[in-house]
């Protein structure tokens, strides 16, 4: 099934056509969307979401871009407001958990077992997400499409609808920040 | 080279981007510093984070969630949809049941009014009485209670 199809497909509301464009592009979608919340639940929570969206706004999609560069789109900018509310609920837990369980928190991290290799990989990928989580939300895209995807700028210009030398600085200026806070981090815990 | 030539190349020295010279003298600098090994470890470990989740896969039976999470929405709207028109038909068909209830009613009501030209006398009502009801004996009070009513 070609692009224009497919599209036709959808706006026919074929099952076929729906099928289709889930088996085609659910990979795309949910790796995506997990390089960028972190956590394969959500990210699969998040596609089912990513793909009723792309099937409601299809009428919209003048297609000046391919099909694929459309759905990256919507996919970033889904995940992105994924990562928002994640961190205002983050943020409200913290608190939540700073006046509610003082005590418990404490008592809990006294009493936490030694690290496993597992929950070092874990404490590393959180470290990482939490580093390109502090990036500009241009840079954050550039550098996540680009070292996490394998995009070419080509594509990440289309994708981002920017220019060329703009892919290239945000990416060199991911790089330089993500390196100055993950430095500063291991300077900070070597002191300690 | 210096620590902090190397802290500030050491992005592209994990990922073996460096330049041939820069490489051999950043290679020189990590013999002599265990604070900088220390950390070419620690960020090429992290950094390596980035490999290790490109090769996470996505759950082999996502795509038959995210096909039902689909038919679920469509499902949703189009009784919504359904609904949407029941709120508006059941009143109408409610208001409609009642309209004609009343038209036929005072139409029916119309047809059979005799009117004051065809009323009928008592011994018309006698007889009606005696062929429809079979009372073929009627008594003298009865006729009289009869002929009182009208």
């Amino acid at each position: 099934m070609t692009d224009p199809e497919l599209i036709e497909g959808i706006l026919r509301r074929d099952r076929n056509a729906f099928q289709y464009l889930v088996d085609r592009y659910q990979k795309q979608v949910i790796k995506t969307a997990y390089y960028f919340v972190g956590n394969m639940e959500d990210a699969e929570d998040l596609a089912q979401e990513i793909f009723l969206d792309i099937i409601n706004s299809m009428k919209s999609f003048k297609q000046s871009s391919s099909l694929a560069t459309w759905i990256y789109r919507i996919t970033v900018n889904k995940s992105l407001n994924m990562v928002k509310k994640q961190q205002r609920r983050g943020f409200v837990m913290r608190i939540e958990s700073i006046f509610i369980h003082q005590g418990d928190h404490k008592n809990s991290i006294e009493n936490e077992p030694s690290v496993s290799p597992d929950g070092e990989h874990r404490e590393k990928r959180e470290l990482l997400h939490a580093a390109i989580n502090r990036l500009p939300e241009n840079q954050r895209i550039a550098f996540v499409l680009c070292k996490y995807e394998e995009n070419s700028y080509k594509q990440i210009a289309e994708i981002m609808k920017i220019s060329l030398p703009a892919v290239e600085s945000l990416i060199h200026r991911a790089r330089l920040n993500l390196q100055k806070h993950l430095v500063y981090h291991f300077s900070e815990y070597q002191k300690t | 080279m210096d620590c902090t030539g190397f802290k500030s190349n050491i992005f592209a020295f994990t990922e073996g981007t460096l330049s041939e010279k820069l490489l051999g003298s950043a290679k020189e600098h990590l013999e002599s510093c265990t604070t900088c090994a220390r950390l070419s470890v620690e960020f090429s470990q992290v950094v390596g984070v980035i490999g290790q989740d490109k090769i996470t896969e996505p759950n082999p039976f996502a795509s038959t969630r995210i096909l039902q999470h689909l038919e679920n929405a469509f499902d949703r709207s189009e009784n919504r949809l359904f609904k949407g028109w029941i709120r508006i038909l059941q009143p109408v068909t409610i208001a409609m049941a009642v309209l004609s209830g009343i038209l036929i009613g005072s139409y029916t009501a119309q047809r059979d009014d005799p009117g004051p030209d065809r009323m009928v006398n008592s011994s018309e009502n006698i007889e009606f009485l005696r062929s429809n009801l079979f009372i073929s004996d009627f008594a003298d009070e009865d006729k009289i209670l009869v002929l009182n009513n009208e």
